[in-house]
């Protein structure tokens, strides 16, 4: 259960990235966040996991005061929670299998991790988030060596390995084609329907956003303007979310064909 | 390297080029008229090396080679075990002057020690240990230890800091702590660069570890000093034999040096970054 | 398990690969360098019998050396003989830099890859480079005072030789490291027109040789010191003078001289070398 409450966040410029939110997600939920770059879509994903310090109002997360948190607890709290980057951020220079343990850090001893030695039950659990993404095959191949579509699913693998009750996907198909981003997408939900994980995605691509997405929340200048299932979301009220008529680059299908 | 300074603009850049010319000829100028050499000599100086050199190979004699392969030897033991003390020291050392790892301030300061431990050339320091250690290959070995460190340190810590932020991040959102981040997110990414400096700096080291041999530390560079400066008169044949020795085993060092760097770098597949782009050499040099 | 679309078939493959098996490389590197740190640290006939523990011991006592340190006899700054000598070390760096960098930019040319005049050329030109950077500036300045003399001169043909070969080197890299499209192109019409395109790219890395001359110069700054010892100028002599008579007051203010003026100069090298880009 995230909870946020006049959460505000303004970074060193005077630059508003969030703006009084107040929004309730539910265990288990869907949600796609959608908005312009700068809207604060980043902004409101990073907070969730304390990535991002909250400059006023407050944030609950699974009954836990989030900028209270000194940092151990703080740790306590992002094991929790796993994370998607856009950029993949694996360690290219080790193995795969060694990328997904890294989810495993939070519940190993320390010494264990230093030296690389894993218990079975560790190693069973990485191998098994493998599984769900259809990628063991490739657990000691050296990360550099895969292709965008299986880095990211490296990354969702590393995100389960946590065994997590939230993940967070920050613009997890920018940097992936059409088919790739599908493949991708289809995991996410699939994850949140089987294991009942809540998920909260960024997307820029409006299409993808209401195919995928039980719920969408619309972010502009840092303030929440749209908060509604995917079928109600068109057109029009993405328009409004932008601020601006909707073009060719704001959906996958078109923008794809357009080049 | 540089990241924080830009390079002048084209035009101002022309005037102050020029200026930098005039600067550099009127210091040669400078140099020149003030330098109280024999010029006379200058001349004949190609045909006396020459000669020299005729000497050095005319006279060699084999019997002095165990003599020869031992001294170098002894000057590789000392560049190898002068080079890991350093390293012992300056790695862990670059990961506190990294300023992606520890606050500025820190960092900036452990890096201006680093500065001033890079200003002491390792034959200062290894005419201060020689009275110290006698005359003992330790004495060598702590000095091109301690000379090393300043170095070594510095581009350690400008690997760590080039290092891709991205698996940081994500070790920070698995809510690994800040030596687990350390292992598994920096660690593999600068470990084969850093072992590349080390491998490159003990290539140096040996021809550092020659140069101590003049001041009587041991190794080649004694043979060679003892044979054309304090014989009488001059053996020549040994400080030829010598100096074959020398290129020799630096040749045959650098090879095999060179292969293992880069087979490092490169991993078992493709190429990363090569060390041996020219700027990271010189500095690796200083 | 759900087919995947747009991906090879990995829906068949999905299975636990076995664990591969360590290769050769990494292990044999490993216990090769082991054993060469143990050879050359243990106490033999073929080792250095280096020992931490003793290194402790030996601080521990009294030394004269060290005591001479608080002692640091900071009058040789107006010494009339040590002030001549130190500005002899720095002309001999100014000038063993200049005209050795002058030399180095044309042979460097010379030297690459691609534009050069032809491949003897460039293969002399390499090794030659490369035997002379074999052998430190000490040595060859040890080799020029037996041909020319003690004094000043030997001094400046050995910074003279180094600095050749360091900075033809290092400019000889950077020019072939410069994208070679155009030139190889180039060469294929001729191997002149590829020389005139190889010479026409020089501005281009100036700065870069401006760099390497500026490395150049706090290389010799540093070596300067230890002409003197074998008697090619400098301010090595001094430091020998008083390293023989023991006078270890006057040798650390010397030494304090010197770490100042190499640590200023690489300071301002820094800066410039920034400002170069």
């Amino acid at each position: 259960m995230i909870r946020f409450r006049g959460a505000s966040v303004v970074y060193g410029g005077g630059v508003h990235a969030l703006n009084d939110l107040n929004l309730d997600i539910d265990d288990g939920e869907f949600v796609v966040v959608v908005g312009l770059s700068g809207a604060g879509k980043s902004t409101l994903v990073r907070a969730i996991n304390g990535l991002v310090p909250l400059t006023s109002g407050s944030l609950e997360v699974n009954g836990v005061n989030v900028p209270s948190l000194g940092t151990r607890q703080l740790r306590n709290l992002r094991a929790g929670i796993g994370m998607i980057f856009q950029g993949f951020n694996l360690v290219n220079r080790t193995s795969v299998l060694n990328n997904v343990l890294m989810g495993r850090l939070h519940r190993v001893p320390t010494w264990r991790t230093l030296v690389g030695w894993y218990p079975p039950v560790d190693r069973e659990f990485a191998m098994r988030s493998l599984e769900r993404v259809e990628i063991v095959d490739k657990a000691y191949v050296r990360a550099s060596n895969l292709s965008g579509g299986q880095r990211q699913r490296v990354g969702i693998a590393r995100a389960l390995a946590q065994e997590p009750k939230i993940i967070l996907a920050d613009e997890p198909v920018a940097s992936l084609d059409p088919p790739t981003s599908h493949v991708v997408m289809r995991y996410l939900q699939q994850i949140n329907r089987e294991l009942g994980i809540t998920t909260i995605v960024n997307l820029h691509f409006l299409d993808l956003a209401t195919a995928y997405a039980d719920r969408i929340i619309g972010l502009r200048g840092g303030t929440l303007v749209f908060d509604g299932s995917g079928a109600d979301a068109d057109a029009d009220v993405f328009e409004n979310i932008y601020g601006r008529s909707l073009t060719a680059d704001d959906t996958m299908a078109k923008a794809a064909s357009g080049l | 390297m540089t990241t924080t300074t830009r390079a002048w603009p084209r035009r101002e850049r022309q005037s102050w080029t020029w200026i930098a010319c005039v600067v550099v000829v009127a210091l040669a100028c400078w140099s020149v008229l003030g330098l109280d050499a024999r010029w006379g000599r200058l001349p004949s100086a190609p045909a006396d090396l020459y000669t020299v050199g005729r000497l050095m190979v005319t006279n060699l004699t084999w019997n002095d080679l165990e003599t020869c392969v031992e001294a170098m030897w002894d000057s590789i033991a000392i560049a190898w075990v002068g080079t890991l003390v350093a390293a012992v020291v300056a790695v862990p050392l670059a990961f506190v002057a990294a300023e992606n790892l520890v606050p500025r301030w820190l960092a900036f300061g452990i890096r201006q020690i680093l500065n001033v431990l890079r200003a002491i050339p390792e034959i200062i320091l290894v005419m201060a240990f020689i009275p110290i250690f006698g005359l003992t290959p330790t004495a060598g070995i702590l000095a091109i230890g301690i000379g090393s460190i300043g170095t070594l340190a510095k581009l350690c810590a400008e690997s760590i800091e080039g290092v891709d932020a991205g698996p940081i991040e994500a070790a920070d959102a698995t809510g690994a702590t800040r030596v687990q981040r350390l292992r598994w997110a920096v660690i593999p990414q600068s470990m084969p660069e850093i072992a590349s400096f080390v491998l490159y700096r003990f290539e140096i080291n040996i021809r550092v570890s020659t140069i101590l041999g003049a001041v009587g530390a041991g190794g080649i560079g004694q043979v060679v000093d003892d044979a054309l400066t304090t014989a009488v008169p001059r053996d020549w044949g040994l400080a030829g034999l010598a100096l074959i020795i020398v290129v020799l085993a630096t040749v045959v060092v650098d090879f095999i040096s060179g292969a293992v760097r880069r087979r490092i770098l490169a991993g078992p597949t493709g190429v990363t970054r090569v060390i041996d782009e020219p700027a990271i050499v010189a500095e690796l040099m200083t | 398990m759900r087919a995947t679309s747009g991906e090879p078939a990995t829906a068949t493959v999905n299975v636990r690969p076995t664990r591969p098996r360590l290769g050769w490389f990494g292990p044999a590197v490993t216990a090769g360098l082991v054993a060469f740190t143990v050879v050359t640290i243990w106490d033999w006939n073929y080792g250095t019998g280096f020992s931490i523990r003793e290194i402790f011991s030996v601080i521990g006592q009294k030394n004269p050396v060290i005591e001479a340190i608080g002692e640091t006899d900071f009058g040789q700054l107006v010494s009339p003989r040590s002030r001549k000598k130190f500005v002899e070390t720095l002309r001999l760096a100014v000038l063993g830099t200049v005209s050795g960098s002058a030399v180095a930019l044309p042979l460097a040319l010379i030297s690459t890859r691609i534009g050069a005049p032809n491949r003897a050329a460039r293969i002399a030109a390499r090794t030659i480079s490369n035997v002379v950077r074999a052998l430190p500036d000490i040595v060859w300045a040890m080799l020029f005072v037996a041909a020319v003399g003690s004094g000043a001169l030997p001094g400046l043909l050995a910074l003279f030789l180094f600095t050749i070969a360091v900075v033809t080197k290092l400019t000889a890299d950077t020019l072939d490291g410069i994208d070679t499209g155009p030139v190889e192109a180039a060469k294929a019409s001729g191997a002149r027109h590829a020389q005139m395109l190889r010479a026409a790219q020089v501005p281009q890395i100036l700065p870069a040789y401006a760099s390497y001359v500026l490395y150049a110069f706090e290389l010799n700054l540093r070596s300067s010191a230890v002409l003197g010892i074998v008697g090619a100028g400098g301010i090595g002599e001094r430091l020998e003078n008083f390293r023989q008579f023991q006078q270890w007051d006057r040798l650390w203010a010397i030494v304090v001289m010197f770490i100042v003026v190499v640590f200023v100069v690489d300071r301002l090298s820094t800066l410039l070398r920034r400002k170069l880009g």
